[in-house]
């Protein structure tokens, strides 16, 4: 009963609404119900670690998630005014200020405060592509980053280099794990990522002192560790073979699988079907729009085009796709091997002939 | 060398050439490629709507089910041959491969290029694979070894905590999952190709040297050639 306690009652949140949204968030850790207490106790309590959100190359499309943490939630509490220390795009404070509250923090919560970034960190000409207060977002982030207790990458330009560091990548574009290598670095991609993941991440740190498992993207596997293909509302229809072939014909309006048009739900590692958007009102399939794949490495160069099953082959022509290709192969095979066949055909003519000549001689 | 490898049939002067596994494994492959293909390129384009036929058929789940069930039954009879390849005879053994570096294994090889290509007009004879089909086959096989492993690799997919994932996931560091989907993808064709090649070189080498290729990989059994 504290601080938390009294900001819960400002905002109209009751203990039993509170408490109701722990048991939610030990679902989204695939924990037991039976964590939700412990859950409400590690928020509770006071010695939660200040967090510093730093943003680099990005559109600030996580913190408009997690601002987006809507209504006056609990995670919004959590995340945002009990704990951030330093957000550019939320913080009263401004300029040389900012800069001086930043580096307090980080003098007086050194290796204990959380460090957040979103976007990707510029590396070519030295990194002259992002500076802010003067200074390039590299140097920021070893500063910062470095003296983290762990680094926390939202969104898929701070995990993976995102927009910013597909091809042609003019900025040399790159990850925070990239930039920060032995660091303990958590990996929280998507486009934006979702602000119940960031929640269910720091409270995993609140409650058992150590980051959740992660898989070899370094993505947490309670929230990366199954495929939007496995858990999608679509999927019976696509066991079915039910799908839609053009944007609002019949079977868009049914509902049926979005596989033909490209939905890369089959290849992405995300919870979305389950935690869902917007209070889990909604996502993306469930909107009639397939998956793009945004929380996958390389989204951007691998995942494209959106609406076609596989990616275009560089250097073969603008358009040209493995079924081309493929059938172009079997076709100049069958044509070499066709051209051979008639030409011994027509060498083989003379020499039965001969064979059967000297037989005849030798009757 | 075994003692058996020059059985001879006294009656017609036939050798036993194709040990049974290998033609098991042969005709395995044949079915499996087959099934593998057209299930396949299902997935990749489903070209059967569920509902053109009968609104419940789980058709889909089928072809997936049918393309897992058979790929497994692939990699056995693919594991079997590369196993004969180390105990078969000498025809199935790794020892038949052409040595590059003797001058007689560079000769037959060349030789039959220029059969290939009507640079020459009669094939020097061989009994097992000839030397130019042999470099085609382990192609082949290489093929068909990076064919199971993204096959299985994308199959683990679904439960990144199992085993199969755990023995596979390594595929995933070298091409992101995409790029794994369309190599498995277009690897089919390349094989497909193969296909065309092999039925068309087979016909020509019993048609031009009478020596039994087809009927062979049915019985084992080629006539025996001095020349
Ligand atoms: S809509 Fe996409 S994710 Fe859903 S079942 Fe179809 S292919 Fe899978």
């Amino acid at each position: 009963m504290g601080k938390l306690d009294n900001i819960l009652k400002e905002y109209g949140v009751s203990r039993r609404e509170f408490l109701k949204y722990c048991t939610a968030l030990s679902g989204t850790l695939a924990l037991s119900p039976a964590f939700a207490p412990k859950i409400a106790e590690a928020i509770e309590d006071d010695n939660r670690p200040p967090v510093i959100w730093l943003e680099f190359q990005d559109c600030a499309g996580d913190s408009e998630s997690l601002l987006r943490a809507n209504r006056p939630t609990v995670a919004e509490l959590v995340l945002d005014y009990l704990s951030i220390d330093y957000h550019e795009t939320i913080m009263a404070a401004a300029g040389h200020q900012a800069e001086a509250a930043r580096d307090e923090t980080v003098k007086k919560y050194k290796n204990k405060y959380i460090c957040v970034v979103e976007g990707s960190i510029p590396t070519a000409d030295d990194g002259i592509y992002c500076c802010i207060g003067g200074r390039s977002a590299v140097d920021i982030l070893k500063e910062v980053g470095g003296n983290a207790a762990f680094v926390i990458a939202v969104g898929t330009c701070a995990a993976y280099g995102g927009l910013p560091a597909a091809y042609p990548n003019p900025t040399g574009a790159k990850s925070v794990k990239e930039i920060l290598g032995n660091k303990t670095v958590i990996n929280l991609p998507g486009c934006p990522m979702n602000v119940d993941n960031l929640t269910a991440t720091v409270v995993h740190y609140l409650l058992f002192g150590a980051p959740p498992a992660l898989d070899k993207f370094l993505r947490p596997k309670f929230a990366y560790g199954k495929r939007i293909h496995d858990n999608c509302e679509r999927r019976a229809h696509f066991d079915a073979g039910q799908f839609v072939e053009k944007w609002g014909d019949e079977g868009h309006r049914q509902g049926w699988c979005l596989y033909k048009m490209g939905c890369k739900g089959p290849e992405t590692f995300h919870n979305c079907p389950t935690v869902r958007w917007n209070e889990g009102l909604s996502w993306p399939v469930m909107a009639g729009h397939g998956c793009v794949g945004c929380s996958e490495p390389g989204f951007w160069d691998t995942m494209t085009p959106i609406y076609r099953r596989l990616p275009n082959i560089p250097g073969f022509g603008v358009e040209a796709t493995a079924t081309k290709i493929g059938t172009t192969i079997v076709g100049i095979s069958a044509v070499v091997f066709g051209v051979h066949g008639i030409v011994t055909a027509i060498r083989n003519r003379g020499l039965v002939r001969k064979v059967e000549n000297e037989f005849e001689d030798n009757e | 060398m075994k003692n058996n490898d020059n059985i001879k049939c006294a009656a017609k002067r036939y050798i036993y050439v194709w040990e049974a596994p290998v033609r098991i494994s042969h005709w395995l492959n044949f079915l499996c490629i087959i099934t593998l293909s057209i299930t396949g390129y299902y997935i990749h384009n489903p070209f059967i709507h569920a509902s053109d036929i009968i609104e419940t058929t789980y058709i889909m789940g089928m072809m997936r089910y049918l393309h897992y069930l058979v790929g497994v039954i692939f990699a056995f009879s693919v594991m079997l041959r590369l196993f004969w390849l180390f105990v078969g005879n000498r025809y199935a053994s790794w020892h038949s491969f052409s040595n590059p570096f003797r001058k007689e294994d560079r000769k037959t090889f060349f030789a039959y290029i220029k059969y290939y290509t009507f640079l020459e007009k009669n094939p020097p004879h061989t009994l097992g694979h000839n030397p130019v089909a042999l470099v085609a086959y382990i192609v082949l096989f290489n093929l068909f070894i990076l064919q199971i492993i993204t096959g299985f690799a994308l199959w683990a997919q679904a439960d990144p905590n199992s085993t199969l994932y755990a023995l596979t996931s390594w595929v995933f560091s070298i091409a992101s999952n995409q790029w794994v989907r369309f190599f498995h993808y277009l690897m089919m064709f390349l094989i497909a190709g193969f296909v065309i090649n092999h039925l068309y070189s087979a016909i020509l080498f019993d048609f031009k040297t009478q020596s039994g290729e087809i009927s062979s990989i049915f019985s084992g059994w080629k006539p025996e050639r001095n020349s």
